[in-house]
């Protein structure tokens, strides 16, 4: 009979291969986890004041030290944030990319960033009391530019090139405007300042209680959706005769992925090239399965805007590189590869 | 047997323009349960339209079209994928995606928004992957199948929706005669075998013929042929339906239409 057959048991060769690609993502995973703990420390300890670990674990849970209060005070909530929004970037990424059906979308080059950033910084411009309201403000940025991308861009079908070059012009019309409201109220506004120019070193705690719940939030869904995500990676007709209501899970999923985008524009500024580069690997890595690839987009998001940040903290002490402007150095020479090797 | 007068699906009085060009012009047809039926037409009849409307991926201007008597258009996707399950022409997969995962997902509309497998979708899955023959292929990439393995997994899939109903459009394209034969043997076994109703859209006049018991010749968006293979194919319908003069012969009692 055939009930003794499981899912392990498939035809002897393929299962070494199948065998070996678990431990492969398993050790892309852990690789991951650790790289994440070991640049979470070198961020610590970047800077003048420098504690070592046992320091620092006894500053934090035992007794007061003053050395790690300051770090404490000035280092974790821009090390917290960097690692919330480059994981909020990256599966945003993967989410575009899932929706658009296109390897090459990121929320930074289709202009969604430019878009959440414009809104932002009108509503600090405008009505700086109403602060609060910045991230849903962004949010509302975001959706707009993606709306504005995506009907542009339909012509009975959404060609992957033709995406892209609506996204390009959308985002530089938003930086050009974002820039020209950003010079009208003076530029120096440190808000304004902080979200054009992709500015975290000012961070307080207070920006990682705004920044936190909405990447929770959007995490938790981007999880909740990767079956629709893998469906849609089959061609539309196969979804629906599988009962998906195609348009409806792609809207779905947009919205996720453009408040992703959004709130880690309203706090860290505009990302480029992030959520193009990890989902990139993940799948080299673990596969195109979003099971597997969006907690792994996660990870990898904050293991490698950390590290921007860290970097460019470190590269020309005493003067500090915006993480965002080193994304877009690295990121750069990395989007044309994609772009040649993609015919 | 089952009697005559039984019916899996059945069309009635539809009609479908795009803008003022109609498409199908108030046509009426039953699909019977248990039966393999072809649709057959030039390019340009209506028949991929009326595919389209029949799986529910266009909405009728007008007349209704009833599968085991409920009207489809009433029905949501979920149930209809439930109830008929489709093979279309074109299909795309990740490169890196197996052949077990990709049947699996066939799953789809009977399993709950956030739920694992149960028993049954692991024996449905497995059932589907003997049926096409690709258990030992079921850890491969989809990527590295040939074009005839592939379209069996795209089967596969359809078959684990445990359907009564299957459609195909045009199953064979792409393929070279010896897969297309493969495919159409199978398609064969799912009638006689398990008893699932096909619907298929084939360009190949001889293959519809043998490998179906009942034709649907449309023209114009008009219904022009209708019946067993044997007794409606003949050389003064072919003209009509095709516009072209072929000549039709008995070898061995079956009947041949020469193509060339």
């Amino acid at each position: 009979m055939l009930s003794k057959w499981s899912r392990n048991e498939c035809g002897n060769t393929d299962d070494k291969k199948l065998h070996g690609k678990k431990i492969r993502v398993g050790i892309a995973y852990i690789v991951t986890v650790i790289l994440l703990c070991g640049l979470f420390l070198a961020a610590v300890n970047t800077g003048s004041l420098k504690v070592s670990f046992p320091e620092l674990f006894r500053g934090l849970f035992v007794a007061y030290d003053s050395n790690v209060a300051a770090i404490y005070d000035l280092r974790f909530p821009r090390i917290i944030i960097s690692m919330l929004a480059g994981a909020a970037v990256a599966v945003s990424g993967v989410l575009f990319q899932a929706v658009l059906k296109n390897p090459l979308a990121d929320p930074g080059i289709i202009g969604i960033s430019s878009g959440a950033g414009l809104a932002a910084i009108c509503m600090t411009t405008l009505a700086p009391a109403l602060y609060f309201f910045t991230p849903v403000a962004a949010c509302i940025g975001g959706i707009f530019a993606f709306f504005i991308v995506y009907v542009l861009s339909w012509k009975g079908g959404l060609s992957p090139l033709r995406i892209i070059l609506t996204g390009v012009a959308v985002d530089a019309f938003f930086t050009g405007f974002s820039s020209v409201v950003s010079s009208m109220s003076g530029g120096d506004r440190n808000g304004v300042a902080s979200i054009v120019e992709g500015n975290i070193a000012q961070k307080t705690w207070e920006d990682v209680r705004t920044l936190l719940p909405y990447v929770a939030v959007g995490l938790v869904l981007a999880l909740l959706s990767v079956r629709k995500c893998n469906l849609l990676a089959l061609e539309d007709k196969t979804a629906r005769s599988l009962g998906v209501n195609v348009n409806r899970a792609r809207i779905g999923i947009s919205v996720v992925a453009v408040i992703l985008a959004s709130i880690s524009t309203a706090i860290v500024g505009a990302v480029s090239f992030l959520g193009l580069i990890v989902p990139h690997i993940g799948r080299l890595l673990v596969g195109s399965d979003h099971r597997k690839l969006i907690p792994f987009s996660a990870l990898a998001g904050a293991v490698t805007f950390l590290f921007a940040d860290t970097l460019g903290r470190t590269i020309a002490r005493p003067y500090e590189v915006a993480a965002p402007v080193v994304m877009s150095v690295i990121g750069g020479p990395f989007f044309l590869v994609l772009l040649r090797r993609k015919k | 047997m089952k009697s005559v007068g039984e019916y899996m699906m059945r069309v009635k009085e539809l009609s479908f323009s795009y803008g003022k060009n109609k498409i199908l012009k108030n046509i009426s047809l039953e699909i019977p349960e248990g039966k393999i039926t072809t649709i057959l037409g030039a390019n340009g009849c209506g028949k991929s339209t009326l595919f389209s409307l029949m799986t529910k991926n266009l909405v009728p201007g007008k007349g209704n079209i009833y599968l085991q008597k409920k009207n489809i258009g009433g029905m949501s996707l979920g149930d209809f994928a439930c109830r008929a399950a489709i093979v279309h022409q074109y299909n795309t997969a990740a490169d890196d995606m197996t052949v077990e995962r990709l049947v699996a997902m066939g799953r789809t509309p009977h399993q709950k928004v956030f739920g694992g497998r149960s028993e049954e979708d692991e024996r449905l899955v497995e059932w589907a992957l003997s049926v096409t023959n690709l258990l030992d292929f079921c850890g491969r990439e989809v990527g590295k199948l040939s074009g005839g393995q592939r379209q069996r997994v795209w089967i596969a899939m359809a078959l684990a929706q445990n359907t009564k109903l299957l459609f195909l459009d045009e199953p064979t394209t792409y393929l070279d005669i010896r897969y297309q034969l493969e495919i159409l043997e199978l398609v064969k076994r799912l009638n006689t075998e398990f008893g699932i109703t096909i619907v298929m859209v084939l360009h190949e006049i001889n293959q519809a013929i043998h490998f179906s018991d009942r034709i649907i010749g449309l023209k114009d968006g008009h219904v022009v042929v209708e019946g067993a293979p044997e007794e409606v194919i003949t050389s003064e319908t072919l003209a009509e339906l095709y516009g072209v003069k072929l000549g039709v012969t008995l070898i061995e009692g079956h009947k041949y239409v020469l193509t060339a």
